[in-house]
């Protein structure tokens, strides 16, 4: 082999946390951007999965350290363990259920709340594929039998603005924006933030740090960003 | 750029560690599939050097020979040029600016890739013009080379980079085709010159990459000029500096720059060139000219100035003899563009071999130009620093020079040196060398292999083998290129090595970026008739092979591979299958079916120990290593700093059954696949606040235990056990309310009708004067004391202790064994909670004093564990406020009351008591048995109760007064029941200290004093109850 002090640098880290209510979809995302896979009648998570997942930016490659927790509430009290140090978490709804919208609500909250300052974090309403505007543009046999959507766009985008979130709408039945979930986050990781060897937490001036160049993200996202995670 | 036909193999798949998660791997892993994002490109690299001397009409030239190749003098060249692949026969020859040869090299758009080093491009030659040039930054001169190439090259060629330093310029131009590849050029200059620093000598220098694969540099360098020796030395010294000062920047790959800038030496191919100004040595110059003249002579300029600057040559035969052949030459040289072009061709009058035979070594052929250049070679400077490892050792080649001296001829001149009156003496100034990444590896294990052969030497001398092993050496140790270094400067040995090894090879060089390329020098030569500098133009062209990266392509690669690897990582983590163990042994307390992941402990009750289990299997393809988390105290549960009711360990699953017990195996568990391992979940509460919150509904017995396989995922496992309620943490105002059948029962009566666990509230109706409990307790205490003192009468074993507080002081317990006792704690607290019989809950077997001792601690367990106690709080500052002799004021120690001030006491004490009416009973119920049982125990016979009655007189006085006089007396009967008696009251008084500070509830004193004595205080106060009247 030759010679291989001219590979790109190692990758960094990024932790990042799946909260939500059960049922959700939670581990279908993790599984539709991890394996590009679905399973209809998925178990619940009882437990933490930890999965890993490299995502190519056009000037950095990022490694998701995945943390997809259980959602049922006698658990809720274990979240903590793993948003602190997280650098991103995914705040997952269903857009099908008004309530899972409320609990996603109470998850900011204890994110802003109690998570590392420079903490990115996505607001996703799932299950897109329920809804009558299931992201494909054109119509399936589902759409035919009826919008299910509870939640407005315009509700929860409303609220992803006011809390500076990120904000998808996704289905992790069809892929559809699952991946742009990801590369947005990515995107949106302050580079200061980044650790660059495993288990060293980014310091707490590169957190404040972190912390000032929060901003807005929902305006028209990078269009480099499409192409990033080319998985 | 012509595609060529692809490379050998180069992208054989190689075994790549897909399970790694080091970001190595993943280079590694999509470098292993570069064919596929890789495309052979061929292209040619054409370098010229060229010292224009500042002269006019230099600029003119450069097209004619740089890009149309022209200006090629076969004559007066060695080389074959007729199986040259980079010569090409001119095509409509008949037009003017067809070279006289008929032949040219080859250039316009089948070049890849121009380089051009240019020297002396400004006049430096007086300080003041040099100074002029230093500080003013005029891009005249560049502007109008750059203007005289672009003219020259065909349509679509792109300025890779263009740099001046002072008098030196590089240009670098691209095709179209290769242009779009190139990237990451970094273009730096290194003045040597003036202070070591100024401009008028040194380096430009520029690396580039191309197609994402191949670093390619170039230096263009003017060295110190001079002839003496001393030069020599300047010149390395130019050259040192300029490989240490020439930095470049960073290279980046698809946006990921390297951490570190490049040198020189980090490039896989190096092209160095210029005028190095390295001359000829030990021969005088005129012998050089004379020589050269020989070959040149006959020659003559095309120009007209040429023949008018001839005239002033004067006495210099040979090139007047030159000037006169002229004609003939052109003759000559018309034939040699239409016939076959080779060494015939040189020299008409030299007779030749029978050229149809073989082709004539020149090397072999004394007369010929090449055996001229030969013999010229060993006074070449730069071979010579190059063989004495002075600089460009380090794996720089040159190829076969078979071309006349580049310097210095008259201008104007084809061939004519310096006629001025200098008469400087012929040299090869201007040279260019190469390099690839395999010549300075292959250099540098070279210098280690011989550094370890000195060192070896160095050792067999220090060993005196030195002289032995001489002949040895010589026989086996024989390593040709090492030991051809030995032989003589001036050896003609070496250049005709490298003459051989440069024709026509080249060899797989593989880049820093892995690729394999090829490299091959097609022509070095002079462009001996371009004559407008004093210097003539020196060119090489090389075919260069590599493999080009398609972006595009690799960026797709790269994304697959990352997901296989992701794939690979993440079916690669840790698996750990757990198993709850089937609840098979019966238990009595029945518990709830354990489903899938959650572990019911069922009922606990206050002591008892209940555990459970879990199978662990690793179910994966690599260890597992896992331990259970330990959880950062949450805001909700922080609250309380109980010991925690759960506990976990591991044990090795087969050897559960062994007589030895169970083995440990600490809080991390490693497992190979396959392997199994027990996790023993233990509950236990045995805290009587935690017992308190329990029985209250504060807290419930619900944990999720986390299991947290490293470098794989945690599983969360929820715990649960039912709390069994218990007396054990009660208030005697909520012990007062259960009826009959024990507070279990009612407990649950009650949760199952409020839906949830809670105190037993004061709205409910009272069911007893005192607690039940308290009954039962006292009740069995005094029963099992006189059924030990009866076993004391029957049993010569039954020896009951007689000093001390026995049974209620700890100290004095015969059965000292914990796990006995807390088993008879547990069963009787167990029988009080379903309202059996105290003495129902021992097996038969137990002995009097095991259960009178248990029976003992529960009720001291029972009593601690009563929320406000007996004396609340509020009762007990009542207490301490009424003036009490027995226990005295604040801060004073209690006296002995008299019999007088001791009923007294105790009226008062029970008039304060009676505002509680239910602690009052259960008062009075307490000390009265401890009375009872302290009287049992001591017990004064009927004759020393006599003797004391008649002395009751005596008795009104102070009693310590009197037991002296007593003790004068002697041994008779009354002291002998005095005696009795103070024993009795040493009994009731560690009674009394014992239950003082179980029964009374006080604030807790700050100091250590005060807190001795209030213990004294509530000591008196219990301790007044448990006196008896000796005549009762």
């Amino acid at each position: 082999m030759a010679d291989l002090a001219g590979a790109p640098r190692p990758s960094s880290s990024v932790k990042l946390v799946l909260l939500g209510e059960a049922a959700v979809g939670k581990s279908s995302l993790v599984l539709r951007f991890v394996n590009n896979d679905f399973q209809e009648n998925k178990e619940p998570t009882i437990g933490a999965a930890f999965l890993t997942q490299k995502c190519n930016l056009p000037t950095r490659t990022i490694k998701f350290e995945i943390w997809d927790t259980a959602g049922q509430e006698r658990f809720a009290s274990l979240a903590p363990m793993y948003y602190r140090n997280a650098q991103a978490a995914l705040v997952v709804y269903d857009l099908t259920k008004p309530t899972s919208l409320v609990k996603a609500k109470h998850w900011v909250a204890e994110l802003q709340r109690q998570a590392s300052p420079g903490i990115v974090i996505a607001l996703v309403g799932n299950k897109l594929d329920l809804t009558n505007d299931s992201g494909d543009g054109e119509g399936t046999d589902a759409n035919d039998s009826g919008d299910a959507r509870k939640v407005s766009t315009e509700e929860a985008k409303t609220y992803a603005e006011e809390e500076s979130l990120l904000f998808f709408e996704t289905s992790a039945k069809t892929g559809y924006n699952v991946t742009e979930v990801f590369t947005a986050i990515a995107n949106a990781i302050p580079e200061t933030s980044l650790k660059t060897a495993r288990g060293a937490g980014a310091s707490a001036a590169a957190a404040s740090r972190a912390e000032e160049q929060r901003v807005n993200l929902n305006g028209p996202r990078d269009p480099n960003a499409k192409e990033g995670c080319a998985c | 750029m012509t595609p060529s036909e692809p490379p050998p193999e180069s992208a054989a798949t190689e075994p790549v560690d897909l399970t790694s998660t080091n970001p190595y791997s993943l280079h590694q892993a999509v470098h292993a599939r570069r064919a596929e994002y890789v495309r052979p490109h061929r292209i040619r690299v054409k370098i010229g050097t060229w010292n224009v001397a500042a002269c006019p009409g230099t600029d003119k030239d450069l097209a004619s020979w740089f890009v149309d190749g022209k200006g090629i003098d076969a004559a007066l060249t060695s080389l074959n040029m007729a199986e040259n692949s980079a010569v090409e026969r001119d095509t409509g020859t008949n037009g003017t600016g067809s070279d006289a040869n008929g032949i040219h090299l080859l250039g316009g758009n089948k070049i890849g890739l121009y380089v051009l080093g240019l020297q002396e491009i400004v006049d430096l030659n007086t300080a003041t013009q040099y100074m002029a040039r230093v500080y003013a930054t005029d891009n005249g001169p560049m502007e109008r080379w750059k203007a005289a190439l672009e003219s020259a090259l065909p349509d679509g060629y792109q300025l890779v980079t263009a740099e001046q330093l002072t008098g030196i310029l590089l240009l670098v131009y691209a095709s179209p085709e290769v242009a779009p590849t190139v990237s990451n050029v970094s273009t730096v200059s290194v003045g040597t010159g003036l202070l070591g620093y100024m401009g008028n000598k040194g380096a430009v220098a520029t690396r580039i990459v191309l197609g994402d694969s191949t670093r390619m540099l170039f230096v263009n360098s003017h060295l110190a000029s001079g002839s003496e020796a001393s030069y020599v030395d300047r010149r390395i010294w130019d050259a040192g500096q300029i490989l240490n000062r020439a930095q470049f920047k960073p290279v980046t790959f698809a946006g990921v720059s390297e951490d570190e800038g490049e040198k020189i030496g980090d490039e896989d191919f190096a092209f160095w060139f210029g005028d190095l100004n390295f001359r000829l040595d030990g021969l005088p110059g005129d012998d050089i000219r004379r020589i050269l003249m020989l070959h040149t002579r006959g020659e003559y300029d095309l120009s007209k100035k040429g023949l008018l600057r001839e005239d002033s040559l004067e006495g210099e035969g040979v090139v007047v003899q030159g000037a006169s052949d002229s004609s003939e030459e052109t003759t000559d040289g018309d034939s040699a563009a239409t016939t076959s072009i080779d060494e015939a061709a040189d020299d008409g009058s030299i007779s030749l071999p029978d050229p149809d035979d073989f082709l004539p070594d020149p090397h072999d052929d004394p007369a010929s130009l090449q055996a001229t250049l030969d013999s010229l070679f060993p006074h070449d400077q730069l071979k010579r620093v190059m063989r004495e490892r002075k600089v460009f050792h380090d794996g720089w080649r040159e190829g076969p020079i078979t071309f006349l001296p580049s310097y210095k001829y008259d201008v104007g001149t084809v061939g004519l040196f310096d006629s001025s009156e200098k008469r400087r003496a012929p040299s090869w100034c201007d040279r260019i060398l190469y390099r690839t990444r395999k010549d300075k590896d292959e250099y540098e294990k070279k210098i280690r292999e011989e550094e370890e052969a000195r060192k070896k030497d160095e050792e067999m001398e220090a060993r005196g083998m030195d002289h032995a092993g001489d002949d040895d050496e010589v026989l086996f140790d024989y390593d040709p290129d090492n030991d051809g270094d030995d032989q003589p400067l001036g050896s003609d040995g070496l250049d005709y090595e490298e003459c051989e090894e440069d024709d026509g090879h080249s060899e797989d060089i593989v880049t820093k970026e892995g690729f394999s390329d090829r490299i091959n020098l097609d022509i070095y030569t002079s462009h001996q008739r371009v004559t407008s500098s004093d210097h003539k133009p020196i060119i090489s062209i090389f075919t260069l092979d590599y493999d080009a990266v398609v972006p595009e392509l690799k960026a797709k690669i790269h994304a697959e591979v990352a997901r296989e690897l992701d794939r690979a990582e993440n079916e690669g983590r840790p698996v750990i299958t757990l198993v709850v163990d089937s609840q098979d042994f019966t238990r009595p307390n029945g518990r709830r079916e354990s489903s899938d992941h959650l572990v019911d402990l069922g009922e606990i009750r206050f002591m008892k120990k209940e555990t459970s289990s879990l199978t662990l299997a690793n179910t994966g393809r690599v260890p597992a290593t896992f331990s259970f988390v330990e959880k950062p105290t949450t805001e909700e549960s922080g609250s309380a700093s109980f010991p925690s009711w759960l506990t976990t360990s591991f044990l090795r699953s087969e050897v559960v059954e062994d007589e030895h017990g169970p083995v440990e195996l600490g809080k991390e568990v490693t497992l190979e696949p396959g392997e199994t391992v027990r996790a023993l979940l233990e509950a236990y509460v045995g805290d009587i606040p935690q017992a308190r919150m329990l029985n209250d509904g504060q807290i419930s017995l619900e944990e999720v235990l986390v299991l947290r396989v490293t470098n794989g995922r945690d599983h969360f496992i929820p715990v649960r056990g039912t709390w069994s309620p218990t007396c054990i943490g009660r208030s005697i105002e909520e012990l007062i309310r259960v009826p009959e059948g024990g507070i279990r029962r009612f407990s649950k009566t009650l949760s199952a009708k409020k839906g949830r666990v809670g105190s037993i509230t004061y709205d409910l109706d009272v069911h007893s004067a005192a607690p039940r409990e308290l009954f039962k307790l006292t009740d069995a205490v005094e029963t099992l004391t006189e059924r030990a003192l009866a076993d004391e009468q029957m049993l010569d074993e039954c020896r009951l202790p007689t000093e001390g507080g026995w049974p209620f002081d700890e100290k004095t317990w015969k059965v000292v064994d914990k796990d006995t006792r807390s088993s008879h704690v547990i069963d009787v607290v167990d029988a009080l909670d379903r309202d059996l019989g105290i003495g129902d809950a021992f097996k038969p077997e137990t002995s009097s004093i095991e259960r009178l001792e248990a029976a003992s601690e529960v009720l001291l367990l029972f009593l601690r564990g009563l929320t406000d106690g007996i004396i609340t709080t509020p009762l007990w500052n009542r207490i301490e406020q009424a003036g009490l002799v027995s226990i005295g004021q604040a801060n004073t120690t209690p006296k002995m009351p008299t019999d007088d001030t001791f009923e007294d006491d105790k009226t008062t004490i029970l008039d304060i008591l009676a505002a509680a009416p239910n602690h009052n009973i259960s008062f009075v119920f307490l000390t009265a048995t401890l009375a009872k049982i302290a009287s049992d125990l001591s017990p004064l016979s009927k004759a020393e109760l006599d003797v004391l009655k008649s002395e009751s007189p005596v008795r009104s006085s102070v009693l310590g007064r009197r037991s002296l006089s007593f003790r004068r007396a002697g041994t008779n009967p009354a002291a002998e029941a005095l005696a009795a008696l103070e024993k009795r009251r040493a009994k009731e008084k560690r009674f009394a200290e014992v239950f003082g500070k179980v029964v009374c509830r006080a604030p807790p004193p700050e100091k250590e004093k005060e807190k001795k004595v209030l213990e004294d205080k509530q000591r008196a106060v219990v301790e007044l109850f448990l006196r008896r009247r000796e005549d009762s």
